[in-house]
């Protein structure tokens, strides 16, 4: 008799991923944040935007915002690298990060400051010289991160950019980078809200890499339309991306209970890219950095989350939780 | 068929064994946190997922030809189950329930007349077999037992929809909350006129 209650119960749980998913876990990188406390976090300045051209050294102190390249060597790198990810006509990305370079200091010829990148902040400290037209910057990080190199920029004298090349010391996927960074101050605007213009389609890019690998024996024009199906599938977000604001105004059951998996989890860290947040998570990023008035500036906000925005974090999870456990199984959630 | 359809109560056993032991912050109750906090729909909603799972396994035996012919005190014995667990408590409870549901009114409105549909039709046929009016029993059974099993379908429908068009979830649940009943009382409705021509022609006849 016993046995065969044993039996059942075991025949009992091997079902149940029929009603649920048993492994569904929402991230969240923010509230999770395992970061050693990080000593050297300065902060950035909020300063009105100085848009003087370089004229003295001084004038390069402050903020450079743009993308952090990876550098194509030759004509063939451009067009299929195989480190660029792509997903259907349009939805490619070669790699490109938003970067955040703060300079923070110049005394004599010694320069030092930290760069914020893929949820990555490191410090660097170098030297600057001055020519006739421009000053040159090589600055180097630490050393003891796998993805620390060193910086190599220009000023040219009387321009608004600064531009230039990085190195990583150690081997990596990604050698060296390119950039061109302008100036941009961070200020917290709670009523930020998506930009349509700048939108990329929020795509589940690691997903697509590991379940859809391509068929090795597919001709061109089938492995174009094989992307673009299945990228299809990973886009689930609605217009409500664009009209629920999870920082101004505490969401209650009914603003949140239609809404699909991929509008939680963009609106939830909606709230994180208007605090300036660099995310680790690679579609997260390459979502928000597609956003144009979008910087990553912290790597952990935890402090600067206010009470309506903490509220609502919960309950975006609480949802999300839900959606992944029982939305797609045979159940009512 | 048979089968086919004990799978999916074993899979509705599955789902009500989550609220085993007694909790208010488990599975479905996680969309019901504002509602679980009155004692009115505590007691509605253990009393109806712990009753319902046994009117819709006492019910499936009812159907089924040999145990009604040659068992006929397991048939009396499991329709009595199946008639004071609707009327009682499944049914009752499922009418408050439905007044809370999610999905708004849309969703409500259904989930108010599937219950008093499930009533009626339970009713009806208990009634029926009272006066041993065995055809008109065997009719409303298959009506209430077809509206049980909507259980089944809006999960069912739910399951498919969301894997298919994968539509934002209340929009979805508000279409599952009709379609769910309604085409299992449609296809009901075509089986008892199959069954029972007599019934369906003029009152008349003698
Ligand atoms: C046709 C009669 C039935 C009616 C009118 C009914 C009504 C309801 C309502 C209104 C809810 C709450 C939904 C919401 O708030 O949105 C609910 C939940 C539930 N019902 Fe029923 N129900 C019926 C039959 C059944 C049957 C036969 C079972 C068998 C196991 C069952 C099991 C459950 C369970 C377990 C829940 C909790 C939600 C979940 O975890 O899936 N119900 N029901």
């Amino acid at each position: 008799m016993r046995t065969i209650f044993i039996t059942f119960l075991l025949f009992c749980f091997s079902c149940n991923h029929l009603i649920k998913n048993e492994e569904a876990k929402v991230e969240d990188e923010v509230l999770n944040n395992t970061l050693e406390e990080n000593k050297n976090n300065t902060s950035i300045t909020e300063k009105p935007l100085n848009i003087k051209p370089i004229n003295k050294a001084g004038d390069i102190i402050g903020n450079w915002v743009g993308w952090f390249r990876k550098k194509e060597n030759s004509e063939k790198d451009y067009y299929e690298d195989k480190r660029d990810i792509h997903a259907g006509e349009g939805f490619g990305w070669g790699r490109e990060n938003k970067i955040c370079l703060v300079i923070e200091k110049i005394e004599g010829d010694n320069v030092s400051g930290h760069s914020v990148v893929a949820g990555n902040q490191r410090v660097f400290k170098g030297k600057i010289s001055e020519s006739d037209t421009s000053f040159l910057i090589i600055a180097n990080e630490p050393g003891d991160n796998k993805y620390d190199g060193t910086f190599n920029f220009y000023a040219n004298k009387g321009d608004f950019s600064i531009n230039g090349k990085w190195k990583a010391f150690k081997k990596i996927e990604i050698q060296e980078r390119e950039y061109k960074l302008s100036r941009k101050n961070f200020i917290y605007n709670s009523a930020q809200q998506l930009s349509k213009e700048s939108y990329k389609r929020y795509i589940d890019w690691e997903k697509g890499e590991k379940e859809y690998k391509k068929p090795k024996n597919l001709t061109e024009e089938e492995g174009e339309e094989f992307f673009r199906e299945t990228s299809e599938e990973f886009v689930s977000a609605t217009e409500k991306i664009y009209e629920i604001n999870a920082s101004t105004a505490e969401l209650t059951k009914a603003d949140v209970e239609n809404l699909t998996k991929g509008d939680l989890l963009i609106i939830r860290n909606m709230i994180y890219a208007r605090h300036g947040y660099s995310f680790k998570n690679r579609p997260l990023r390459v979502f928000f950095d597609a956003q144009e008035w979008y910087i990553p500036v912290h790597t952990d906000i935890k402090k600067d989350l206010t009470e309506i925005e903490k509220k609502n974090i919960q309950l975006l999870l609480k949802y999300e939780k839900n959606a992944k456990e029982y939305y797609d199984y045979f159940g009512r959630g | 068929m048979g089968a086919g359809l004990l799978i999916f109560i074993y899979l509705l056993l599955l789902i009500s064994l989550q609220y085993i032991p007694l909790r208010n912050d488990v599975a479905f109750l996680i969309l019901k946190e504002n509602e679980i906090k009155n004692i009115h729909y505590q007691i509605a909603f253990f009393t109806h997922v712990y009753t319902s799972w046994f009117v819709i396994f006492f019910g499936f035996f009812q159907f089924w030809k040999t145990l009604r012919k040659g068992y006929k005190k397991l048939h009396l014995c499991f329709g009595y189950i199946y008639i004071s667990l609707i009327l009682c408590l499944a049914g009752p409870s499922g009418l408050v329930m439905s007044v809370y549901a999610n999905g708004g009114l849309i969703a409500k409105t259904s989930f108010i007349l599937l219950s008093i549909l499930w009533l009626y039709f339970t009713y009806k046929a208990y009634i029926a077999i009272r006066e041993k009016n065995f055809a008109l029993h065997e009719k409303y059974m298959l009506r209430s037992y077809a509206l049980t099993l909507s259980a089944v379908s809006l999960r069912l429908f739910k399951m498919i929809l969301a894997n298919t068009l994968q539509l934002p979830p209340m929009d979805m649940y508000k279409i599952v909350a009709w379609s769910s009943w309604i085409f299992n009382l449609i296809i009901a409705e075509i089986y008892i006129r199959r069954k029972f021509p007599e019934l369906t022609t003029s009152p008349t006849a003698p």
